[in-house]
């Protein structure tokens, strides 16, 4: 799933400062299993940012409603109605989810509540870990299942390199070595030949090379 | 100067506290008359900080949880989350500028059990400094 | 081209050193230390902004010392550089009359004074090696546009005996030899040890046959120094013993000691059936490449 982390409540503030009616938007898919934008997540960033306003009192409007899902119009058209009452929305989606809402209502501006991180896996309860970079073009099989570009510091493709020290990566020793992951993996399949190998340098055309992507599925179109 | 009176607690409070009853909870509404607002909940590790919010923005100066002490909770680690659950509230409270004390838990403890009265007694005292909510101001 | 290359070649033992160029725009630094070098070493190979931190660009510092008649390796890191420019600045390097290339991936971004820019990373070193080798040996570059002319280089790699896992830190070896890799310099030696297990595993596959491999060393100046390199820095193996020689002797006999533990380490190496030579890395303290040197018995170096 997509991570987001609340951008601080500050930066938040001096962001909607000059707007009188605010709807604060939550999102309920990714970014509610991550405890960023969720229902939960958006009424306390409401509740916190009235009190805030009220304190310096000010004069403002701050209602929250939260969608299935931000970043699809059959959802984001459910604002449809009400969206006129408001001189501002404060975005809990993840960056697509923002995008999405300002493409539907270009006259209303519409500001990020959520720094969006990366594609991660729950690893534990408040525990989220990156491990996918949406390359387009997937070699989990070459690599046992663990990915270098995203969990190796140098997105080794031929690694470990010379730091990778009791499983531990040199940049921060916490985090583990994503080629001894890789490594354990391909010895417990037999598959350690797959590494005498020389990987060959990516093809980032599939990420970046004709600008931003797209997926086109005409069995799935009107 | 305010009187104590004059300070509305929402009080969040786990079922398990000792004399915590129906009962209980009616004799110290009559007590504190409308500066005590008295939610009680199953566990403890069911309060979100999104109610210690709304009860600080909607009514009450100060919003506070009692537990069952450590070690005690019937569902294993409620108290634990309660506590972690105040201390993110209280971080957001700073963020916004008001002070983090407005929220606050009382653990129950074992060795030396006390009521839901004793403690909301205990609670009146360490806020009655605090005074009057920001947010409802001055006047 | 390659000094180098004609000294190894020649089945000499041979001596290379590191320098570092200036946080500055200054020339005479560089041919400073090239001067303390000169007639000491085969070899001088310049650091390519190591350990993530801004420095005069090594290509420059190589271009100084080859015009001061020193034979200079141009270190060449990924992180910083995507296939373009990597591959620009290998025919430019050739084109200055640079004659040896070594291919490293880089200290992480992170651990530098800009921790805020993107790492590129868009080749790993194996693969940088790979490229130069096909622009060298079949005059193509990535992709398998011809070059006009073909950059004639010396083509060497990093290798780290002393990290994990350790089964696989020769076939990592093996993989930059058949990448393309000619020479090797290795992270520096304190655990002759666990070295020794890693040539003799080398020399059992039969790599040394393939390709030079030269020793690294690094002279310490303090116990502190050697206590920092071996809780801090990740891959360093350094023995309590070596601490403790360190912390033996008074302060103003410390460096005298670190001299004596790299000459010692050296004398060593020259014995052990598959090295080549040594690399020394006299971290700022290239004054005492000369006298490592001489005591090691290796002077005076052969002719250019």
């Amino acid at each position: 799933m997509i991570t987001a982390e609340q951008k601080p409540i500050d930066e938040i503030r001096e962001m909607i400062g000059p707007f009188k009616r605010i709807l604060v938007l939550g999102c309920a898919s990714c970014v509610a299993e991550c405890a960023a934008g969720g229902e939960k997540e958006t009424a306390m960033l409401g509740s916190a940012l009235r009190m805030a306003a009220k304190m310096e009192k000010k004069e403002v409007v701050i209602e929250e409603k939260t969608l299935d899902r931000q970043c699809v119009n059959e959802f984001i058209v459910l604002l449809d109605d009400t969206i006129d009452q408001y001189d501002a929305v404060l975005s809990l989606g993840c960056g697509a989810g923002v995008q999405a809402v300002a493409d539907m209502f270009p006259e209303t501006p519409v500001i990020p509540a959520l720094n969006t991180e990366f594609l991660g896996e729950t690893k534990a309860q408040g525990l989220w870990m990156e491990n996918c970079l949406g390359c387009g073009d997937c070699m989990l099989y070459y690599f046992g299942g663990v990915c270098p570009l995203a969990r190796c510091s140098k997105q080794l493709f031929n690694g470990p390199c010379g730091g990778s020290v009791d499983g531990r990566c040199e940049i921060n020793p916490e985090m583990d070595c994503a080629w001894q992951l890789i490594i354990d993996r391909l010895s417990r399949f037999n598959a350690l030949d797959r590494l005498e190998d020389i990987y060959p340098p990516k093809d980032w055309s599939r990420k970046q090379g004709s600008g931003p992507r797209k997926i086109v599925r005409e069995d799935q179109q009107r | 100067m305010y009187r104590e009176q004059q300070i509305t607690l929402g009080l969040f409070y786990c079922q398990n506290v000792p004399e915590s009853r129906e009962e209980n909870r009616q004799a110290l509404e009559e007590e504190f008359g409308k500066s005590l607002r008295l939610f009680p909940i199953p566990c403890s590790g069911r309060l979100e900080p999104v109610h210690l919010l709304k009860a600080l923005e909607r009514f009450a100066d100060a919003a506070f949880i009692i537990t069952c002490p450590v070690g005690a909770c019937r569902y294993f680690e409620g108290n634990h989350r309660a506590k972690k659950r105040v201390e993110r509230t209280r971080k957001i409270l700073s963020d916004i500028g008001m002070e983090p004390e407005r929220v606050g838990i009382a653990i129950g403890s074992k060795e030396a059990p006390k009521t839901l009265a004793q403690q909301a007694r205990e609670i009146f005292r360490e806020i009655s400094l605090l005074g009057p909510s920001p947010v409802f101001g001055q006047e | 081209m390659s000094h180098l290359k004609q000294i190894l070649e020649k089945g000499e033992f041979a001596v290379t050193a590191e320098c570092g160029p200036p946080k500055g725009a200054d020339s005479e630094i560089v041919l400073r230390k090239g001067d303390l070098l000169r007639d000491k070493v085969d070899a001088v190979n310049v650091t390519d902004n190591q350990t993530a931190i801004v420095r005069m660009s090594s290509l420059a510092a190589c271009t100084l010392l080859r015009g001061a008649g020193l034979d200079p390796v141009l270190q060449m890191v990924v992180r910083d550089r995507n296939r373009i420019a990597l591959q620009s600045d290998i025919l430019g390097a050739s084109a200055l009359g640079i004659g040896n290339l070594l291919c490293l991936s880089g200290d992480h971004q992170s651990f530098g004074n800009q921790p805020q820019t993107v790492g590129v990373f868009d080749l790993d070193s194996i693969q940088l090696l790979q490229t130069v080798k096909a622009m060298r040996d079949e005059g193509t570059i990535l992709g398998g546009d011809r070059l006009s002319a073909r950059p004639d280089l010396f083509i060497g790699a990093a290798a780290n005996p002393f990290a994990d896992p350790l089964e696989f830190r020769v076939t990592r070896l093996a993989k930059k030899i058949r990448a393309g890799a000619d020479f090797i310099q290795t992270q520096c030696i304190y655990n002759l040890d666990r070295f020794k297990t890693w040539i003799s595993t080398a020399v059992d596959r039969g790599l040394p046959e393939k390709v030079y491999i030269l020793g690294g060393v690094t002279p310490l100046k303090s116990p502190g120094m050697a206590r920092y390199m071996k809780n801090r820095v990740s891959g360093m193996d350094i023995p309590d013993e070596i601490v403790k020689r360190m912390e033996g002797v008074p302060k103003e006999k410390q460096r005298e000691e670190g001299i004596r533990i790299c000459v010692e380490t050296i004398l060593r190496l020259k014995e052990m059936p598959g090295v080549s030579g040594v690399h020394i890395m006299a971290i700022e303290w290239e004054e005492a490449v000369g006298e490592i040197v001489e005591r090691a018995g290796l002077l005076p170096r052969p002719g250019f």
